[in-house]
């Protein structure tokens, strides 16, 4: 009975039933792994732009870029991804500028999405009172404080603080001209 | 011994005098990784129990019918379709848990854990006493890790379960090792350490 046949016979049976299982699963679940990944990203940018009511993306730049939208259509800010290189690794951070100029806020990725910082030191740079120092400010604010700007680096962790701070400031030159009222139609478009 | 004691003691053998990590020494890796705060260990313990029970009932089902020569490879395709299953299911309902395991939670494949029962006990084995037996190493797998968990979030951040647990003065200045691999080497020593010292009179 335990032919050579009946091996073959008897794999075949399990990965049959094994791929059956699966699918069955993964297509019950993925509805819900998409949604979970669509809202985690829509949280944030939430978080950082909190005036605009719905968000569009921005899918002809490097990076990503969204434009955000009030309850009537219009337009009240962007926000973009940049990842500037820190003392560990990239540093994953999503801001958000209103149509003043103004950052509105800014996310940085946690350690468990893949930031690399060292614990305790240049990882501050998620915490609220380095974060919140950003929000209000424009261009020519978004330098340390030790070279001739409004911002306070982390005590012992001037690279991660400046690695921010300067990938704002590109970021905000990069993306800036998509702040102005008719820049989005050509863009979405 | 009688039939049902033995049976008991097929479930509580796993807990503490076969535990798997601290007396067996298997499935390490995930028990130094996953351990830095009092839910990620308890939540890689719970999806890795599911992984074993679940491949030792399987298996313990069909071991009949597969073939001795290639048992092997079947354990793997039987092994690997749960923790697909509970891969796709943190990744829909526990999205932070998954995040925090990553790449943790597809290693449980490779976990001897869940091959040694399946191959060691759920082969020779019925679908009851297997089940015992998934249960109970299962239960010493997490309670290590669950332990293991609390005590270094508890040093590593001043909380338990997320939830601030001492005053500001600890957690301003916290045990920061405990939340790295050294310290989880450190603490499975001591643990190692107290187990023998307490259990050298009994048969190991």
């Amino acid at each position: 009975m335990k032919s050579k046949f009946y091996m073959v016979f008897a794999l075949v049976v399990v990965c049959l039933i094994s791929a059956i299982a699966l699918s069955q699963v993964f297509s019950i679940t993925q509805i819900k792994i998409e949604k979970q990944k669509t809202e985690a990203v829509l949280a944030n940018l939430n978080r950082v732009l909190p005036s605009a009511f719905r968000f569009e993306e921005v899918t002809a730049v490097p990076q990503a870029l969204w434009i955000g939208f009030d309850q009537n259509g219009k337009k009240v800010g962007i926000v973009f991804k940049i990842a500037p290189r820190g003392y560990g690794g990239p540093i994953e951070t999503l801001v958000g500028i209103d149509t003043s100029q103004k950052i509105t806020g800014i996310h940085i990725a946690s350690a468990a999405e893949g930031l690399k910082e060292t614990p305790g030191l240049g990882l501050k740079v998620r915490d609220d009172w380095f974060r919140n120092q950003f929000i209000e400010k424009t261009k020519n604010d978004l330098k340390l404080k030790r070279d001739g700007g409004a911002i306070d680096a982390i005590t012992a962790a001037t690279i991660s603080s400046r690695t921010v701070t300067d990938g704002i400031k590109q970021g905000l030159e990069m993306y800036g001209k998509y702040l102005k009222a008719d820049s989005i139609q050509s863009q979405i478009e | 011994m009688n039939n049902k004691s033995s049976r008991l003691s097929y479930l509580t053998r796993g807990i503490i005098l076969e535990n798997p990590t601290l007396i067996l020494m298997i499935g390490l890796c995930p028990t130094l990784a996953t351990s830095i705060t009092a839910k990620d260990g308890l939540g890689m313990g719970a999806a890795a129990s599911f992984v074993i029970i679940g491949s030792n009932l399987v298996v313990s089902l069909l071991r009949k019918l597969i073939p001795t020569s290639i048992r092997i490879p079947i354990f793997i395709i039987i092994i690997s379709t749960f923790v697909t299953i509970i891969d796709y299911v943190l990744q829909a309902y526990q999205p932070a848990l998954y995040r925090v395991l990553g790449v943790f939670v597809p290693l449980i494949v490779v976990n001897c854990i869940v091959l040694g029962r399946v191959e060691a006990f759920a082969y020779k084995h019925g679908v009851f006493d297997s089940f015992l037996d998934g249960l109970g190493k299962s239960l010493g797998f997490t309670l290590v890790l669950g332990v293991m968990g609390i005590i270094r979030e508890f040093f590593g951040a001043g909380t338990l379960f997320g939830k601030i647990a001492t005053p500001v003065w600890f957690r301003q200045y916290p045990m920061l090792l405990m939340l790295f691999p050294p310290g989880a080497f450190l603490l499975i020593g001591i643990f190692k350490a107290l187990i023998n010292k307490f259990m050298k009179q009994e048969s190991l």
